[in-house]
């Protein structure tokens, strides 16, 4: 394991934050973790990066280098009145880092960063805020990344592009990744694991291909003829809009198939219903 | 250590703020400087309503001499608060911009790192003040040639221009360990408040009540002599006829243990506070 966080507690006052969390990722790991506004993500996040000291429990890293884990708290927080590569010098500087210009602008350019930009960061948009934030992460080259909110303020493209950007630094660079968003969509495609706080406790911990198969009982079939499918209907399936909309088990998907093919019925496209916002719903309450 | 320092320093010169405050200081110059010029006695008599129970100036004063003492007193009030504003925005900034945790999430030691902002605040001081003097003295020699100076302090005193030239190049290096110690206090303020207003209000209290128990007598020997808000009057000393070089060594190794008391307090609370 590149990090473990065991057994975790935090309290504010009367507050109890986190109560015993505990979580861990191994190097390729995008650990998604999904909760609620309060549910106490960005306190743990904090106590993994070393900001927040828990009441109790323990934080381990992997890694011997000088920085082993580097992150960005819900929103990238930079020197807005200095520019992308000052920004990387004076962050680099502070933990010992003596970049050369050359270093700069390969630096800027793994984050697909221009490094003609010459003005302040505050004029950057907030992809590329975010970029620029990775790359001072990256710095010293950390082990672990610590997403909070990496999609907030960012739109589906700007979302889709940036998921691919973290996607590439665990295949290619084996870093273990942990983030957490509001985007479960954009969560259940790109995490390799995914980690469900409520209130301050783990609720569900598991790959996302399981937990979305546990998640993921509502169907949308399309093709020609779809709504005339008796397949489909002893399946419970209901018209709905251009299509069929059917609330099944993931496990029973083959056998429908099987029953489909057999019927002739054919399906042009077949989207499973987000579920995964149920699971939230349930998180959030 | 230097890194951080070094890195610090950029940053603080890389802020308008930092300039805005040079102006600020230049500004305060520039008027004393303008009104003495255009008005000559007249307005020096209104500075004078508001010194007067400090000061007396006498005859054609108007020389160098006595515009760079006027513009010593500063040191009371204007150069404390605009030291206080920029030095505690080294930190403050940083807690508004949420630049602090970016940093926090790097390797590095926290003490070592507000020491390095205590570092550069001390060293922006000190070249605060040296840009007072060397501007103050050498724009009013320049437009007010070279004079006498004289003072009323327990009594009229007249210093000759060569002895007044040093006075004064003695009390701005007095003035500088004050200054210091607003400086470094202000940091102080901001590691407990956080908060740019809040920290900028509660240094303006500062200031003020430092100054309003300055001139309290407490009856006790001891606290007249050890409470630190005593202690920014110690660059007024040198306007003595004889200067009392005692008092002012004590009131100067006390400001330095003031000074390195509170910072002490600062980067304790920092080292154990969790950055959220």
């Amino acid at each position: 394991m590149i990090f473990t966080g065991e057994a975790i507690y935090k309290s504010y006052g009367e507050l109890e934050v986190l109560k015993g969390v505990s979580i861990s990722g191994k190097s390729g790991d995008i650990h998604g973790l999904i909760g609620a506004n309060g549910a106490g993500k960005t306190t743990l996040f904090k106590i993994l990066l070393g900001l927040v000291t828990p009441d109790s429990g323990h934080v381990h890293f992997l890694s011997s280098g000088t920085k082993k884990v580097g992150g960005i708290i819900e929103k990238p927080a930079l020197y807005g009145y200095l520019s992308a590569a000052d920004n990387l010098k004076v962050f680099a500087r502070i933990q010992h880092i003596s970049l050369q210009k050359r270093e700069i602008s390969d630096t800027l350019d793994s984050v697909g960063l221009s490094q003609e930009r010459k003005d302040p960061v505050s004029n950057f948009s907030t992809g590329m805020k975010q970029r620029l934030a990775i790359a001072i992460a990256l710095l010293n080259n950390p082990s672990c990344l610590i997403l909070d909110e990496p999609f907030s303020g960012l739109d589906p493209l700007g979302i889709a592009t940036f998921g691919e950007f973290i996607r590439q630094l665990a295949q290619k660079e084996g870093l273990c990744i942990l983030l957490s968003s509001h985007i479960i969509d954009e969560m259940s495609k790109l995490c390799t694991h995914l980690s469900v706080l409520k209130n301050g406790e783990i609720t569900h911990s598991d790959i996302t291909e399981n937990l979305v198969g546990n998640f993921l009982n509502t169907y949308r079939f399309y093709g020609p003829h779809i709504k005339q499918s008796k397949v489909l209907k002893d399946f419970g399936a209901l018209d709905e809009g251009n299509g069929m909309i059917l609330h099944m088990e993931a496990v029973k998907m083959p056998l429908l198939f099987q029953e489909l093919g057999k019927e002739d019925t054919v399906v042009t496209s077949m989207i499973p219903d987000l579920n995964l916002n149920e699971l939230f719903k349930t998180v959030s309450e | 250590m230097i890194g951080l320092v070094k890195m610090e320093s950029f940053r603080l010169l890389r802020q308008s703020r930092t300039y805005y405050a040079l102006a600020g200081v230049v500004l305060i110059e520039v008027v004393v400087l303008l009104s003495a010029y255009y008005q000559g006695n007249e307005i020096i008599e209104i500075l004078l309503s508001q010194l007067r129970e400090s000061f007396y100036f006498e005859g054609t004063l108007v020389n160098g001499n006595l515009i760079t003492y006027l513009i010593l007193n500063s040191m009371w009030f204007h150069l404390p608060l605009i030291l206080m504003i920029v030095v505690s925005g080294l930190l403050t900034s940083e807690y508004k911009d949420r630049t602090l945790i970016t940093v926090m999430m790097q390797p590095v030691s926290k003490v070592r790192y507000l020491l390095s902002k205590y570092l550069v605040g001390i060293l922006f001081s000190v070249a605060i003040v040296l840009l007072l003097l060397v501007t103050s003295l050498g724009f009013s020699y320049l437009i007010f040639g070279k004079g006498d100076l004289v003072v009323l302090l327990n009594g009229l005193n007249f210093y000759t221009q060569s002895d007044a030239f040093l006075r004064i190049l003695l009390a701005f290096a007095a003035g500088a360990f004050s200054m210091v110690f607003y400086a470094v206090t202000s940091l102080t303020l901001a590691v407990i408040l956080k908060d740019v207003t809040k920290t900028w209000i509660v240094c303006v209290l500062f200031i003020v009540i430092s100054n309003v128990l300055m001139k309290i007598d407490f009856g006790s020997e001891l606290l007249n002599n050890l409470f630190y808000f005593k202690l920014n009057q110690s660059w007024q000393f040198f306007f003595y006829p004889d200067i009392p070089w005692y008092q002012i060594l004590m009131k100067t190794s006390l400001t330095i243990f003031y000074t390195t008391l509170v910072a002490l307090l600062g980067l304790f609370i920092f080292k154990t506070k969790d950055i959220d």
